[in-house]
């Protein structure tokens, strides 16, 4: 490091941040060195995100203190933080794409336009950064776009940044410019808080490595005392957080050998590339990897709703023609999204509207038919338990486990051979989690072919015959049920290749 | 500012040129200095309606109400003229009038919340009726002849009320170049969450563009009773539609970020100049709207499948880019954990 202050630049002490009820931040503990560059890993849902939320001044604690130069001080909005030298870089860089690169720079910025000019080509000069300031900012590289916020944040004086996935959108090479500038930075005394998914480059080009889990700091050491194996280790649930999930794990280890159901050759689009994989039907396959892996793309690419995909999926050894949704469907294939109120259910309508949206047609010759539309809703209704007052209760005030039933008995009206489950547990409570879980196995042993995507690894694990791990846009494992471990499925998620002994 | 809005400023006087000469090849009288003046003077009103308006798009916003701010404010100034009111403190009264009227729309957008096109489809309806409540219904006339010299006086040989345009437009050019506050109006419409993060007041923006958006109603519709030399109970009827589309034609993006006051005033010009032109082709004056919306939907389009080409030429390369950039990696990550 190259100050040899022993003052941190700043310290969270015990901060406590609740959600909706739920505790997500269990008084946190960290600090920031000057000319340090700390990495912050964790899994999905861990906090890492909150905390910096924190520092930046988007949220407010609950309770604890941060600590700058020695005073406790309350950050009521980023800029505030801006005033007190915090500068977070957002994942999706914040610009103003018709404004050119000095406007971006100059906007809010309470100084003389000329010394700030000056101050821009020194700070341009001095991190590498190449474009003309005349240039359209919505023309940059996201490269050059977070290059732009980091000078932003300098030309306030920052001395704490905040990187947030800077490199998930990035190419090697630029990558690797990246971390040079983050270098020059450290040397100048500028604390980093670093947010990645990748452990080698947090391996490469931190000093400091903390681990968030469950809203706690359970790891907090130099790189140079670590490997990758502690940190996946210290990633994954504990024992005792475990339990509770393990007996939804299927007994009878049975060998799907149906026919295969969905086949899908060399897909590519911008976000992932050479997708294939076969699904048998009666076969439950995890798709697992981190948020922005992928994941989700694919599923998207596979029921036709990306016009920039290539490749080739097949349903029952039919090729797709037009490949949209509604080919998809009508070959037996339904995609159940992630986000429900965005892609899956009407919520200003009677819940029956979403279940029978995709069969209107089956109802009835040429009127609809309320009364086949009735039975098909309460038919649902008892197979999942759904609770409602009645099928004409509007979607929206239904909880999020019975929204989430009502969105399910929508894909299964149309009678599908392949589900693509799209983290069918999100936001959805824990009795309801069940019902899903035990549909999910009903539904195979029926013989349907389900593609189960979740974050939540103890599901892929208890749930699928087998399992496939997307890391950066490719998958980059197979695995079966017996192989499968949480610690082989994390750790492949995190981009480890090889076998950790754990 | 940028090249594209730059082209496209530059498509729309470009179509006004080949307009002219088209028109001008049958009907030799169109190229005359007279007609050209009178196609500006007439442009004038629109013209101002239309800068009004920019403010309130350029941060995605919209205001429905401007034509009937101007009708409002021609009829504040023809019955204080009317009256006997002197006539700086009646020109002052009516644009008091046109401000306020802003301003009811931006604290109704900015402080009670309500979508713009609501809050001024709203005040659209009540200014309309102010201006029959205030008049009775009946349209004001016999208004004094020392407003209407204003129109026909003429320095160096050109209209006063075209001097007072231009440097308005001059003006309004430069404070929104170089006046550092000026800057938010694009920086509001461009990335509001950004602007916000920023510390951008974007509340007083947005109040600022409402009110601006009334001032130039209301400049506008002095200059109308000073042409007209009486308020109809039509005054300012449609004259938002108008602008809208005036802004768009000139490049004024309706989602927000991107426009300058050249922008109304080319579009302004070129709607004026069809009007002007259908008369000259001897073209009844009922065919005026439907030529002048078919042009807007042409030069629109035109514009979208430009922009669009260039996108989607942009997205594949940063595609090609980063799947060779993907490939070198895959080739040289065994190499580092060898070493």
């Amino acid at each position: 490091m190259a100050t040899a202050s022993t003052h941190p630049l700043v310290e969270l002490k015990n901060i406590w941040k609740v959600f909706a009820g739920v505790p997500v931040l269990k008084g946190i503990d960290l600090n920031l060195m000057p000319g340090e560059i700390h990495a912050l890993l964790g899994g999905n849902g861990s906090g890492k995100s909150t905390t910096m939320k924190i520092l930046s001044g988007v949220y407010t604690p609950e309770r604890g203190n941060i600590m700058l130069n020695g005073k406790s001080v309350i950050f009521r909005s980023p800029h505030d933080a801006h005033r007190n030298g915090i500068y977070m870089v957002p994942q999706e860089p914040h610009i103003f794409p018709h404004l050119s690169v000095e406007e971006n720079l100059l906007l809010g910025l309470e100084m003389d336009p000329f010394a700030a000019r000056n101050e821009i080509l020194q700070l341009a000069d001095e991190i590498g950064f190449e474009s003309k300031l005349s240039q359209e900012a919505g023309t940059l590289s996201i490269a050059n776009q977070q290059l732009l916020e980091i000078i932003r944040g300098l030309l306030r004086k920052a001395q704490i940044l905040i990187l947030d996935e800077p490199t998930s959108a990035l190419t090697f090479r630029e990558v690797e410019n990246l971390f040079n500038r983050m270098r020059t930075l450290s040397q100048r005394g500028i604390g980093i808080f670093f947010i990645s998914h990748r452990l080698n480059e947090v391996l490469e080009i931190s000093h400091r490595i903390s681990i968030l889990r469950e809203g706690n700091i359970v790891l907090d050491a130099y790189t140079s005392e670590v490997d990758s194996e502690m940190l996946v280790r210290a990633m994954l649930p504990q024992d005792a957080e475990l339990q509770q999930t393990q007996k939804h794990r299927r007994t009878t280890d049975s060998e799907a050998s149906g026919e295969v159901v969905l086949a899908v050759t060399g897909l590519n689009s911008d976000t992932f590339q050479d997708v294939s994989f076969e699904l048998r039907a009666g076969e439950v396959v995890g798709l697992a990897g981190l948020v922005g892996a992928g994941r989700t793309e694919v599923a998207e690419a596979i029921v036709g709703l990306d016009p920039n995909a290539r490749g080739e999926v097949f349903i029952k050894g039919h090729a797709m023609k037009k490949h949209d949704p509604r080919e998809s469907q009508a070959r037996g294939l339904v995609y159940v999204p992630e986000d429900r109120h965005a892609h899956g259910i009407f919520l200003e309508l009677p819940s029956l509207y979403t279940m029978t949206a995709t069969i209107l047609e089956k109802l009835g010759k040429y009127l609809l038919s309320f009364k086949q539309e009735a039975q098909i809703g309460t038919r649902y209704q008892q197979q999942l338990s759904i609770k409602m007052t009645s099928l004409r209760q509007l979607a929206g005030t239904l909880s999020g486990g019975n929204q989430q039933k009502v969105v399910l008995s929508k894909a299964l009206a149309s009678h599908p051979e392949v589900i693509l489950l799209d983290e069918p547990t999100r936001g959805v409570d824990a009795s309801a989690r069940q019902d899903v879980y035990q549909l999910i196995q009903k539904l195979a042993k029926q013989g349907v072919g389900i593609l189960l995507i979740s974050s939540e690894l103890e599901e892929i694990v208890d749930l699928s015959d087998r399992i496939l791990v997307m890391y950066q846009g490719r998958i980059i494992t197979e695995m079966s049920r017996s192989d499968a471990t949480l610690q082989h499925v994390m750790a492949a998620a995190f981009g480890l290749q090889g076998e950790p002994s754990l | 500012m940028s090249r594209i809005l730059r082209s496209r400023e530059l498509l729309v006087f470009f179509l006004l040129v080949v307009l002219m000469l088209a028109v001008g090849l049958i009907n030799p009288n169109f190229w005359q200095a007279r007609s050209l003046m009178h196609i500006l003077n007439s442009s004038l009103i629109l013209l101002l309606v239309s800068i009004g308006e920019m403010f309130v798009i350029l941060t995605r916003g919209i205001d429905v109400s401007v034509g009937a701010i101007l009708g409002l404010s021609a009829v504040i100034l023809g019955v204080a003229l009317n009256a006997g009111v002197a006539l700086p403190l009646a020109v002052l009264l009516a644009l008091l009038v046109s401000v306020l009227a802003g301003m009811v729309n931006a604290v109704g957008i900015t402080f009670l919340r309500v979508p713009p096109i609501i809050m001024t489809l709203g005040t659209l309806g009540v200014y309309r009726g102010l201006m029959l409540i205030i008049t009775g219904g009946s349209w004001i006339e016999t208004i004094p002849a020392n407003i209407k010299f204003f129109a026909n006086w003429h320095i160096l040989g050109v209209r006063f009320f075209i001097w007072l345009t231009l440097v308005i437009v001059l003006l309004t050019t430069l404070a929104l170049r170089k006046y550092k506050k000026a800057r938010y109006f694009y920086a509001v419409g461009d990335n509001e969450e950004g602007a916000r993060l920023m510390d951008i007041p974007v509340k007083k923006t947005l109040f600022a563009a409402y009110t601006l958006a009334g001032l130039f109603a209301g400049i506008a519709a002095v200059i109308f009773v000073a042409q007209i030399g009486f308020v109809p109970m039509q005054a300012g009827n449609g004259q938002e539609l108008r602008a809208i589309a005036a802004d768009v034609l000139g490049g004024v993006n309706l989602a927000g970020g991107v426009g300058s006051p050249l922008s109304a005033v080319v579009g302004a010009i070129f709607l004026t100049a069809v009007d002007s032109a259908l008369v000259f082709l001897k073209v009844p004056g009922y065919w005026n709207n439907a030529v002048g919306g078919a042009i807007l939907l042409a030069a629109v389009f035109l514009d979208y499948r430009v922009r669009r080409a260039v996108a989607t030429q942009q997205r594949q390369a940063r595609a090609a880019v980063r799947k060779e950039s993907n490939h070198q990696e895959n080739t040289h990550a065994p190499e580092k954990e060898q070493a």
